[in-house]
This record gives structure tokens, sequence and C-alpha cells, in this order.
């Protein structure tokens, strides 16, 4: 069965790296011990090195990129200029960040049985049986891969990266991709393999509140060198350094940042925020967020009366992806629809463009019934943001891309509003470059603007704070709050409750193709067996709220700081945006 | 309009995209896919040449009537099937065009019919052993033959890619869709939108190719993190992916028949 290697230490010493053809190293001497059996999180911002600090340790770096590389790196004793990628690969198992181009086969089984028949191990067949019992994939061998949920692939990459029975995994960004109930599965199966069966894990992560509960220790990388490691409790109370890198504390750490007065430290998980909030919780009395008036006026602008919706797939049959559903969703809203992956969100946002219709029932966008027309069409009305914002790059240019759909219209000086939409969402120093080759988070903002280009009156927004870090975050709420000012309606899917909470008037959630909730944040977030039945997760403030028996729960780290500050009326400045509408 | 509508449905790329990805996985329960690749590509061999040593008309139409029922039994895709006729119904008509500058067009589609006809019959074979073999198998008959692994492997891949390409491609053709105008009228038999349409198409590949050449350069890192390269020149390796083809009485049985049936077509007729 799996064995521990008790030799599967890493150690980098003074390592520098320069990708071929850069300007500037990556990293600029680097030392770092990695302890057989740790389970480390390395945190930095963009452009950090941390991928490539990780690369390292399976010789990727050096031997797939060839640039200029001094220092030294030994994993699992093997000295990693010396060693071939395949040999170290038997040590290292490597989960890529963009997971979903990992998978290089047809079924899960092939998949899995790649790495092993590629070194020749005739037992590959058990290897693999092994494998996906031990993450509990059994009985998806003969499944497709492109037919598979987001959490299913990535654990069959996962897989994957364990079939070589490797003492060291490295998971690059797993919560980045995942809905939150995944990526807590995916961190569940990392601490099981690094508890009991002794793997060294090492994550590349931003989510703090994920690397409070499941990691050991954390690794600061700033500018190409490693600043410290430090076990989970002390790096997570390090707020400047953090918040220097974009990397957002948990939120129990920042209420306790803004609540405490002395020099205790401040708690990183829930359990330790409920423990020292427990005495504040009994002397705050009951408020209204003034949030759960619904101001609903006029007639819907989107409706879907009693709809079904189902696609074919190869082995599995017929799949619902939304049975008899009814909503509307009226002007002026602030609409989030939240629900795992898989849940639905993204077939309503189909429905509403006009390019899919559904198999029985009608939509209504601004009372036109959307099978009467054309997509083409309803876009004058209409813009849908998707979740992947390559999909929409259709030019060389950002500035090309926003212009297009005015251009293709004749609409006059085009020229004035394209510039008019640059400006407005900052992109004047991105418009000539080409949108596939911006940043993820300057990517979301292209991608916005070209939405915006065609003035519509809905716009819906697909997952829009997917895979960003805190500062692209930050950056992307920026822009929505913007947006609607300009939009008449605004409806985003999302599995992000931080942001539904923040932002939202209305949350409705879907499961399964139904829905199972409706109403503002305040109500919904107290319906905790709704979230439940979800899949889907309060944002932590929100449970801790819930758990000290404030009811309604405040919503942000604002509301709640506020809350506790009740005796003293006058620190009722910060208003948390769902209290301004 | 009924049968307008059907049409149009049977040809949605949703309609295409599922027969296509049938054709290229669902081929377990075909007959040609219990054979042995190895013993397929042969016979594949065999039946490139065959009607190349016949002039006979009847030999010829029994010869496509031999391989159309194999074509069946191995569920080739009404898609490509319709394909093919157009592109064999089209082909004769442009003779036809052609020759009626230089001469009496119906003698000349009568004297290329032969020749068309052994076209189709390698066409339609080709369908029915590569449509019956999965990426697997076929990688596998190919690499057995001496085929380098490099290539092998891109057959898979291929095959792998194939629905994230569809996917991606619809999509593309969605975001063209949502930011252009369609046509005022769609004019008769909706040709203008249709033209509209299939301009759409054909510019959506552009962006469509940039996508994927930016997503290959994970696939390579993680291949090679697995051992790819390793497997190149690893001995072991390469049997243990051959390991499970082995030629069996059925396989044998398949070749002598045809040849047979080749045969008592030459001698009977």
């Amino acid at each position: 069965m799996m064995t521990t290697t008790h030799n599967s230490q890493i150690d980098v010493e003074q390592l520098q790296f320069r990708y071929p053809g850069a300007d500037e190293a990556v990293l600029t001497g680097t030392d770092l011990t990695i302890e057989p059996g740790e389970f480390v999180a390395i945190i930095g911002g963009n452009g950090s090195g941390k991928t490539t600090l990780c690369k390292s340790f399976n010789g990727i770096i050096p031997h797939f990129y060839e640039g200029d590389v001094q220092g030294q790196v030994t994993v699992a004793g093997h000295e990693v200029s010396e060693s071939s990628v395949a040999e170290l690969s038997q040590h290292v198992g490597y989960v890529f960040q963009e997971f979903d181009n990992q998978l290089v086969s047809p079924t899960v089984f092939e998949e899995v049985a790649f790495a092993p028949m590629n070194y020749g191990h005739e037992d590959y067949r058990e290897r693999v049986h092994r494998t996906l019992d031990l993450l509990d994939l059994g009985g998806l061998e003969d499944r497709f891969v492109w037919e598979l949920s987001g959490g299913q692939k990535h654990l069959v990459a996962l897989a994957a990266a364990l079939s070589l029975d490797p003492a060291i995994l490295v998971v690059d960004e797993p919560a980045a991709q995942l809905d939150p109930v995944n990526a807590r599965e995916t961190y569940d199966r990392l601490a099981m393999l690094n508890e009991t069966h002794g793997k060294t894990v090492v994550t590349i992560e931003h989510q703090t509140e994920f690397i409070a509960e499941y990691c050991d220790s954390v690794v600061l990388v700033e500018d190409g060198i490693v600043s410290w490691k430090l076990p989970v409790e002390a790096a997570l109370n390090r707020l400047e350094d953090l918040r220097g890198q974009d990397v957002h504390p948990p939120q129990v750490t920042r209420i306790a940042e803004c609540v405490l007065d002395d020099a205790r430290p401040l708690p990183v998980t829930l359990s330790d925020g409920l423990d020292l909030f427990t005495d504040y919780g009994s002397n705050t009395g009951a408020r209204t967020d003034g949030s759960s008036k619904v101001n609903r006026t006029g007639k819907p602008v989107i409706s879907f009366n009693n709809i079904s919706h189902s696609y074919d797939t190869l082995r599995s049959g017929t799949k619902d992806v939304i049975d008899t559903l009814s909503l509307n969703i009226y002007p002026d809203e602030r609409v989030v629809l939240a629900g795992s992956n898989g849940a639905g969100k993204s077939t309503l946002m189909q429905l509403v463009t006009g390019l899919e219709t559904p198999d029985e029932g009608t939509v209504t966008v601004g009372g036109t019934d959307t099978e009467d027309v054309l997509p083409e069409q309803l876009a004058e009305e209409v813009v849908y943001v998707k979740q992947n914002p390559e999909e929409m790059f259709i030019d060389d240019s950002v500035r090309a891309d926003v212009a297009h759909y005015l251009d293709d219209r004749d609409y006059p000086n085009v020229e004035q509003r394209v510039d008019e939409v640059i400006e407005f969402l900052d992109l004047e120093n991105l418009q000539s470059r080409d949108g596939r080759l911006l940043s993820v988070g300057q990517q979301r903002r292209a991608s916005l603007a070209i939405g915006l280009a065609t003035n519509p009156s809905i716009i819906l927004l697909d997952e829009p704070t997917g895979s960003l870090d805190l500062g692209s975050r930050e950056e992307v709420s920026r822009t929505i709050n913007r947006a609607g000012e300009r939009v008449e309606t605004v409806v985003i899917a999302t599995h992000d409750l931080e942001l539904a909470a923040s932002w939202a008037t209305r949350i409705v959630v879907l499961d399964d193709g139904d829905i199972i909730a409706d109403g503002p944040p305040s109500d919904v977030f107290a319906d905790l067996a709704s979230l439940k039945q979800a899949n889907l997760r309060p944002p932590q403030v929100v449970r801790l709220g819930t758990e000290l028996g404030l009811t309604p729960a405040p919503l942000t780290v604002e509301a709640f700081t506020d809350r506790l500050n009740t005796a003293s009326p006058s620190t009722e400045t910060a208003k948390s945006p769902v209290e301004e509408q | 309009m009924t049968t307008l509508d059907a049409l149009r449905d049977a040809t949605s790329v949703e309609a295409i995209k599922s027969d296509l990805l049938r054709t290229a996985y669902e081929n377990e329960g075909s007959f040609l896919h219990r054979l042995d690749p190895r013993v397929l590509l042969l016979w594949y061999v065999v039946f490139l040449f065959v009607p190349w040593l016949f002039y006979d008309m009847t030999v010829l139409l029994g010869l496509l009537a031999f391989v159309s029922v194999l074509a069946v039994l191995s569920r080739v895709s009404l898609f490509l099937v319709g394909l093919m006729a157009f592109t064999v119904v089209t082909t004769l008509g442009s003779y036809a065009v052609v020759t009626v500058f230089t001469g009496d067009p119906v003698a000349a589609v009568r004297a290329l019919i032969p020749y068309t006809l052994k076209l189709t019959i390698i066409s339609v074979s080709s369908l029915a052993v590569f449509s019956s073999m999965g990426p697997k198998t076929l990688s596998q008959g190919l690499r057995s033959l001496g085929i380098p692994r490099q290539f092998t492997f891109l057959i898979t891949y291929g095959y792998r890619m194939l629905p994230v390409l569809f996917e991606e491609y619809h999509d593309l053709v969605n975001s063209f869709r949502l930011r252009s105008t369609a046509p005022d009228s769609p004019g008769r038999f909706r040709w203008r939108h249709y033209a509209y349409l299939l301009k759409l198409s054909v510019r959506a590949f552009y962006p469509m190719i940039f996508n994927v050449a930016k997503r290959s350069r994970v696939t390579v890192e993680a291949m090679e993190a697995r051992g790819f390269s390793h497997s190149l020149n690893d001995e072991a390796s390469t049997e243990l992916r051959l390991a499970d083809m082995q030629i069996r009485p059925i396989d044998v049985g398949f070749f002598v028949g045809s040849l047979l049936v080749v045969a008592a077509l030459a001698f009977f007729f």
C-alpha cells in the first residue's frame, strides 16, 4: 500500500532563476526547507515567483524552461539540476492551477494510468484502482473527463499526480478554480493524505480561511525571495505582510483586529474566534440591518415561466439542468444566483441571452419571448459576460474587442464611445494589448468593458470573481459597483458568498435546477438548511455571527465590528454596502 | 415547414457535435470494434487497392454493398455519410458542368462513374474502419506497426481535445453572434441568415487557435511531469501499452472472409 518515503525533504538554497527572454529574474536568491510530512501553504502576490519556486521541486524549472539558474535545490536526496524531470516526478506529484489542461486522456482510467504506464509499471491497473479508491472516486473509471464536474476533474488530476505514489504533493491554487464546497473536499483529501499517509503537501493558496484550517506552516514569497516561513497562527497574525502581498487575512482575524486593543495574538480560525467573542456576543442587542425591504418597482425585466432544460451526454444519458423553474427579476435589483457548480446558474444566463431556448416553458426579456427573436436582437438589451473571459476576446486587441459591437452596428462616433468606456474602466494602458495575454484580473475588467460598450440595460456576470487574488477581486468588485451605475439590472451568478453578502439586494439559491431560497441576503444567510442543501457556505463572518446568536447575523466584517461596538454609538461610521441601499 | 424544422434540428451544432462524439467514442458495441486493430489496418490497406483491380460495374457495386454493410455495422455517423454523399454528388455535378463546354456532359459523367465509385468504396471503408476504432485501439494499432509514440499519442490527445474544441468553437461563434448584427431580412430560404452564420463560423477559428495554443503549454508541462518523455525510450512501457492486443480466430475469419467475398464477386460476375 501507500507508504511514506522518509527521505522526502525539500531544500532550496540561494535559488535564482530568470525565464528565457525575460529581463528580470523571477527568483532572486531563495532559501527554503520543507520537512517530510509537513502541510505547507505558499502565499504571495501575483508574479511574486511562488509558482516558479514550486516548479523547481519537480525539475520543470530548470529542465523544461532553460533560463538562467543559480543556487541549489535538493528534493528527496536528488540534486534537481542533476536529475531528470522523469526521475523527480516519481517523488513529486504536481497538480497545476489550470488542471483542466492537465488532463490528457479521454477517460478517467486512462488519465490515472498515464503515468504508471509511461514508467512501465506492470501493476498499473491496481495502482489506478487503489488511487481512485483512496480519493473516493471509485466508479468514475469509464467516464469521459470532459463530462465531469469541475470538482471531479480536479480530484482526477490529483489522482493522476498520486498514481506514482510520490512522497511530495504540490497543488497550485486548489481553491481558486473550485467552488467552496469542492475546494473543502479537495483539502479534506489532502489532509488525509498528509495525516494518514505521511505525504508532504505543498499548496499555493491565497484563501487564508483554508490555510488557517488545514496547514501547519506558511511560506511568504515576496519579490522572488522567501521572506519568512512561520507556523500558521504566527503567519496569519502578520497582517501587514499579508496585505502587502494582496492576501486577505481570515475574516475572524480582521474582526479581532478592529475589536481587540491589547497585544494578544489574533484568532485565525472560526473556533478560536468563537472562544474570543462569546463575551462580546451577549451584550449586543438585536438590531435590524434595514436591508430586508425589497423594493420592487414595475414589471419584471426578466421572467422565467415554468422552464425546463436538459442536455445529452455520451455515457450518462440525458441530464436535466433545470426542472420547472419560475423566477421574476425586477428593474434595479442586484440579484445573485448562488449555487454550487452545476446547479444551473450558467444555463439560466444562457437562456436570457437567447442562445439557448428552454425545452419547456418561456423566457421573456423586457416582455419579448426569447424564442421569437434572434440572440443578436436580444443583445441590444442584454449583455452576458462569461465566466471564462478568453471566450469574449475575438479580436486582437482590447480596443478592437470593445469596439466590435459598435462598429458592426454602424453606430455614430464609435471612437468617442469606445474611449469613454475604456476610460471608465481604466483600460487606457491595456487597450492595444491582446486580451488573451492579460492577467486574469485585467481580463475580467476588459471583458466587462466589452459588455458595457453595448450600452445594455441588463448585464449578466458569470462568476466574476472566480480565480482572482485579493487585489484583483477588489478591483472587480469596484468595477461591478461602477457598472451598476450605468445599467438597470445586474445579475451575478456566483458561489462566492462574500461577494453576495457585500453586494446583492436579493439572493436566489439554486440547487439541482430548483430555487430553494429567494430573498434579501440577511434572510437567505439565516436559512442555513437551504444553504447546506445547495452546498454553499455563508461567509465566515456570518457563521461567526450565527454561532454567537446575533440575529440577523452581520454580513460583512465592517457590519460585525460595528455591532460589537454598539455600546459606543460614535463608531457607527463604517457602513456596509448593504446598508447603503 | 416541419421537414425544414427537422432538417434544421438534425444539422444544429448540438446535434452534429453529439453525432461526431458518438462516432469517435461510442463504438464498443460495433462488430469491427471487436477486431484487432492491426488486422483492421491491414484489411484497410488491402481495400485501398482492391477497387482498382476491377472495371466491371456489377463487381464495384457489389464491393460498395459489402463495405456499406460493414459501415452500417460500425454505426457510422449520419452526418459524415451525408457529407460524403454530398461531395460525391457535387463532384459528379461539377464534371457535368465543366464538360458542357468541352463536349457531351452525359457521356463524360457516365465515363467517370466507375472512378467515382472506386473512390466511394474507399471512403466508405475508411468510415467503417476508423469509426469502429476508438482512439486507444487506433493508436495501439499504429504503435505496433512501428509508428513513433509521439504521433500515436497525438491521436489519443486529439480525440480527448475534440469535445473541448467543439465546446470552445461553439462558444466563440456565440460570442461573435452576440456582438454582430444579423441581416435585416433573412432572404429567400433564409440564405442571408445562413451566409452570415457561415461568415462568423469562419472568423471564429482564429481566436480558437490562439486560445488552444496558449493552453497547450500547461498540457506539455503536465505530460512531462508524468513521464511522457521517459516512455518514449522505455521498452517496458511500450510492451505494457501493446500487451492486451491479440489476434484471435475471429480476426483471421474476418480477413479471410472479406477476401472470399471479393473473390466471389470477381468470379461470379
